[in-house]
């Protein structure tokens, strides 16, 4: 039996606050195996981005264990945990993130310089071109709309081809229609690479995409739905104009 | 990281940060320059002495002494054949223009130079007419500087009259390049042939001069052989009689030694200025990491390694030290190239070579070396920035190890103190410096820090503006710290060298004391002293003390000769000669220095001076015995000697020193030590000889005169018309061209202080504007809650003020204990406090402050407040 991409077992994050502990994510238990597409829901404040922050190694956890393909995080140093995320990590989150003193093209560049990818400057106008973007390339980030800066996030999200995508609200700050858009590339490009996807939101519409969704409550699992939609292996459709149908299946909170 | 990585980053992290980094290499440019400035002219002087030295000395070797060389010594058996000699003299003295109309001429103190043979064997003396001066000197022609026809109403062709004997004016002088003095000259150049002097007459009757025999060696002689035949000079000369050697090689060892410890004190100014633009760099880094950390954190969350991000900046930090550094070389260079300008009548501009390679380096390296120091502990703070703040902005900061923060100011603190070494040279110099400013910098942090404490605890004041002024202080985060130390230093700075020059000039220039004298009267023949002194009671002298002075040599001491004395106590250092021609009288030998060499130098110098002996039953006023009985032993011939001297010279109660009086042999057992309160101007004595012994020996009598205000110049020229060989030194013309020089030297030093004021206020400038955000936004909601853009300006200049206040207060606080010190211990003169400047410091300070931060606040007043608010 192969490993799970995701491996976390009993994960529990207190924070001090106010001269008190916090318990912020309380003994989590969570597999994700390779390919999936799982959304994690919740109202704020229920530890969704906590979560997220500890599979990636950015934050650490006060007690249990996150594996990722077999390998266990929480110890590794801060050089290891960088080493991990620009190798096997992507990110997209609500506020795009985009180096404000880099052009689009830069910005997709970065991590592929970081990994000292050959042909960088091919692959970032591919992804430039697969997210619709070919054309503005050369503008900075403050000249582009929260769409079309969204879309150079996630260009620059699977600019290495990462196992694992970690997506943080990726609609929040977006409209209706724009946010449908982003969710049809993200979706588009993560069965064209294969990635398992985590997808933070608190959207069931958005959430409804996924084959599986984790409801959490004041940081533990309420509970787990699965649906055949979002599964790579399954053919998955592209369609998200599907996805309000399905969210009535969720009945999380909005 | 790969390295064209590294740089594309390094390139694409520059963008937008225009601003930023102008102020960095700003601050950075400000103190490179003065570092360079101070560093190429101290270098660029001495080269030019090294490559002019030849011109300098106007010879290849030179030989000085107070004596013409020993009768029988045979100078010629030394030196290769073909060796061109030439003799100068070089005394003051007192000339004069005929008299007009039964009234004596106008008078004048000169420095009279008697050349014979090739001079100058190198370099030149410009003359108008333009010919050789030997063609132009003859036994009964002159050739002076222009000054001195100014100062008589001659011209050239006019009778002027020297000594005993009328000369025509030949030509006028306008430069000699064997001239170089940076200190007070005694009056204009006249020259004479050596037959002239003797038709003067000055010579013989005690006066002093100096003797200079100049060689020029045939043009086959091997330079590397110079050395070897000035050392076989030297030990054939007779020590006691400190005749000097000097060739051109060593290129006028004295003058450089002196040049180069005023380099190091201006180059301490000038690091100084460039530490305090450090705190400037340290303060823009922080605020330029402090808008990068979101970034920061997306690069660390892409998989930046903190150490990249670390290289990522400090590799940024090093190019923007560079930047800053070049740019700091370029005004340096230019302030250099101002010098002559400013310093023209003491630094011939021949000498000033700006371009040092060596200065340009020096301001690069400490340039760079300070940027990346005073960077180290905000760059430190990258390795605590949370790369999940991508995800929540308030992620706590990633801890760091304590090791890294000592590390970071580990390193601080002795690279400032290896940067300190690198301009002072002096391990011990170092470390007060250093710990001066560490003590200042740390004394201005406690008390902004004990301010804003205060301020939190303060009622609550019912005006708006000053409530919120004040608020704005003391809140966290505030980033007036910096610029209160960097302000309060630069007032310190300014503060204690004006405070020291005031001081100084004060002393000198003050009303001397009452009873004073004002002028000495030396050189006066026993015979011409009844003249000389009826002369002096019908021209209303208000007081007049005389004393006789005879000349004489110290052979030995307790049996061991002077000349044992001097070799046992170490072959190095020449005489001082500014010592050796002090005006008359033995005073003053008494300022700070390196106190070792300079006591070594005292012994070399108490021994060979040429000994002036005076005689008297009772002591003057201002002289005390300390130790023994004055005239107690009625069986040897006594003589009571001052006590520091006494100390130079090694010797104590029931010493018998031996002098040799002209050709005479003397021996006087010393029997008393006093001290002597030299500030008294009166007539003193190193060594005063009891009645009975000297009587009888040649002999001359000095005067001191207190003259009415006003009729110096007409005694000074009835002595000329009557009494030629007397000169009159007036102490207060020579205190006012001392006072010239030392305003010089001060101005130069506040021009350097003055750069670490401009870092202090670009620092508080710039401190503002980095929290531009922050108080944009506050305006936006002052003004939104209804507050008038006045009184949002009155909030401002409150704070603005405040910062003033405490950096003006504790610098000039410090500046006033650091200025007591030197005035007290340094200079050893009585403090006197000058609340006014003080005060005036600290309204500077504050409105200083006022102005740079209001307008660094402008766009902040200026934007509306909608636009603002929908930005956030």
């Amino acid at each position: 039996m192969t490993e799970p991409r995701i491996d976390i077992r009993h994960l529990t994050r207190r924070l001090p606050s106010g001269g008190r502990e916090l318990t912020i994510l309380d003994g989590v238990d969570l597999r994700i195996e390779a390919g999936e597409f799982v959304a994690v829901l919740g109202p704020s404040g229920s530890g969704k981005s906590t979560l997220l922050a500890l599979m990636a190694g950015l934050d650490r956890p006060t007690e249990g264990e996150i594996r990722l393909d077999g390998r266990p995080i929480e110890n590794l140093s801060e050089d290891e945990l960088a080493i991990l995320r620009r190798e096997r990590i992507g990110f997209v989150f609500q506020s795009f993130q985009l180096l404000g003193n880099l052009t689009a093209r830069e910005n997709i560049l970065l991590p592929l310089e970081l990994i000292g990818a050959p042909e960088a400057k091919t692959r970032a106008d591919e992804l430039l071109a697969a997210v619709g973007l070919s054309d503005r390339g050369h503008h900075y980030p403050t000249q582009l709309s929260g769409g079309e800066q969204q879309r150079v996030a996630l260009a620059r999200a699977f600019a290495t081809r990462p196992p694992i995508l970690l997506a943080d609200e990726p609609t929040g700050n977006l409209d209706g229609t724009t946010g449908r858009k982003i969710l049809e590339i993200l979706v588009d490009l993560r069965n064209r690479y294969g990635t398992t996807l985590v997808l933070v939101t608190h959207d069931p519409a958005v959430a409804a995409l996924a084959g599986r969704r984790i409801h959490l409550h004041d940081g533990r699992i309420e509970r787990e739905e699965r649906s055949e939609v979002g599964d790579v292996r399954s053919d998955a459709p592209s369609d998200v104009t599907h996805a309000p149908e399905m969210a009535a299946t969720s009945g999380a909170p909005a | 990281m790969k390295l064209r990585t590294l740089s594309t980053w390094m390139l694409r992290e520059s963008r937008g940060a225009a601003g930023r980094f102008a102020f960095f290499v700003a601050c950075l440019a400000v103190g490179v320059a003065a570092v360079v400035a101070v560093a190429g002219l101290a270098a660029g002087l001495d080269e030019g002495i090294r490559t002019e030295a030849r011109q300098l000395l106007a010879a290849d070797l030179a030989i000085e002494g107070s004596h013409p060389l020993p009768a029988g010594f045979d100078l010629a058996k030394f030196l290769p054949a073909g060796t061109r000699r030439a003799d100068l003299r070089e005394m003051v003295t007192v000339v004069a223009a005929p008299p007009q109309g039964g009234r004596p001429g106008r008078s004048q103190l000169v420095q009279l130079k008697v050349v014979s043979g090739g001079y100058p064997f190198y370099g030149r003396v410009e003359t108008t007419p333009n010919r050789p001066l030997a063609e132009l000197l003859a036994p009964e022609t002159a050739v002076v500087a222009p000054e001195l026809l100014g100062a008589l109403g001659l011209k050239r062709g006019d009778r002027l009259k020297i000594g005993g004997a009328d000369f025509r004016i030949a030509g006028t002088v306008a430069a000699e390049s064997d001239r170089v003095s940076l200190g007070a000259a005694f009056g204009p150049r006249v020259f004479l042939a050596a037959t002239g002097l003797d038709r003067a007459g000055l010579i013989g009757k005690g006066s002093r001069v100096s003797h200079r025999e100049l060689l020029a060696l045939p043009p086959g002689f091997p330079p590397a052989q110079l050395d070897a035949l000035a050392e076989r000079l030297r030990n054939a000369l007779p020590p006691g009689r400190m005749y000097r050697v000097e060739t051109y090689r060593q290129a006028q060892p004295e003058l450089r030694e002196n040049l180069k410890r005023v380099g190091r004190f201006l180059g301490l100014v000038a690091l100084l200025s460039l530490f305090v633009g450090g705190i400037g760099v340290a303060q823009s880094v922080r605020a330029w990491l402090a808008g990068r950390l979101d970034a920061i954190a997306v690069l660390k969350c892409l998989g930046l390694r903190p150490r990249e991000v670390l290289a990522l900046y400090l590799s940024q930090t090093a190019l923007l030290g560079l930047a800053g550094s070049l740019l700091g070389i370029l005004l340096g260079a230019a302030v250099q190239a101002a010098i002559p300008r400013l310093f023209g009548d003491l630094i011939p501009a021949a000498l000033i070579r700006p371009w040092q390679p060596g200065a340009l380096l020096r301001g690069l390296l400490l340039g760079v070396g300070v940027a990346l120091l005073f960077s180290l502990p905000p760059l430190a703070g990258l390795l605590r920035v949370p790369p999940a703040r991508v995800l929540r902005r308030d992620a706590e900061p990633l801890p760091v190890h304590r090791a890294t923060v000592a590390v970071a100011l580990l390193a601080l603190a002795g690279g400032l103190y290896a940067l300190t070494y690198a301009q002072s040279a002096s391990w011990l110099q170092s470390a007060q410096f250093v710990g001066a400013l560490a003590g200042a910098a740390g004394a201005l942090a406690l008390a902004s820090w004990l301010v804003t404490r205060a301020i939190a605890r303060l009622p609550r004041f019912s005006s708006v503006a000053l409530r919120h002024g004040l608020g704005a202080l003391a809140r966290p985060g505030a980033a007036t710290l910096g610029a209160i130390v960097a302000l309060g230093l630069g007032v310190l700075t300014v503060l204690s060298m004006s405070l020291v020059e005031r001081r100084l000039s004060r002393e000198l220039g003050r009303e001397l004391p009452v009873n004073a004298p004002t002028a000495f009267l030396v050189d006066v023949q026993p015979d011409q002293w009844p003249g000389v002194h009826a002369l002096l009671q019908k021209a209303g002298a208000l007081k007049v003390d005389s004393v006789p002075v005879v000349m004489a040599r110290l052979h030995s001491i307790d049996g061991h000769t002077v000349d044992e004395l001097t070799r046992e106590r170490g072959p190095e250092g020449g005489p001082d000669e500014d010592r050796g021609r002090r005006s008359g009288e033995d005073r003053g030998r008494r300022s700070g220095g390196d106190r070792g060499d300079r006591n070594e130098r005292s012994r070399r110098w108490a021994l060979g001076r040429e000994q002036r002996l005076t005689y008297m039953a009772t002591l003057p006023k201002d002289n005390v015995v300390v130790a023994g009985k004055l005239w107690s032993d009625p069986q040897r011939a006594e003589v009571s000697l001052e006590k520091s001297f006494a100390e130079d010279l090694g010797v104590g109660l029931g010493s018998t020193l031996a002098f040799d009086i002209q050709g005479v042999p003397v021996d006087l057992v010393v029997t008393s030590l006093r001290t002597v309160d030299w500030s008294t101007f009166g007539i003193n004595f190193y060594l005063i000889v009891e009645p009975g012994v000297l009587e009888t020996a040649p002999q001359q009598r000095l005067a001191a005169v207190r003259l009415a205000p006003g009729s110096e110049q007409r005694v000074q020229d009835l002595l000329a018309a009557g009494y030629p060989n007397v000169t009159l030194l007036r102490i207060r013309e020579i205190l006012e061209k001392i006072l010239r020089v030392l305003h010089r030297i001060g101005l130069a030093v506040r021009f350097l202080g003055g750069f670490t004021v401009v870092s202090g206020i670009a620092i508080l400038a710039g401190a503002i504007s980095a929290g531009s955000v922050r108080r944009g936004r506050e305006v936006a909601l002052l003004k939104t809650l209804g507050m008038t853009r006045r009184q949002v300006a009155t909030a401002f200049a409150v704070e603005y003020a405040l910062i003033g206040l405490v950096a003006g207060a504790i610098g000039a606080a410090s500046g006033a204990f650091l200025t007591w010190g030197l005035i007290t211990r340094g200079f050893e003169l009585p403090w006197e406090p000058e609340p006014r400047t003080l005060a005036l410091s600290v309204v500077g300070a504050i409105v200083l402050s006022i102005a740079a931060g209001l307008a660094a606040s402008v766009r902040s007043l200026q934007r509306r407040p909608i636009e603002v608010l929908r930005a956030e």
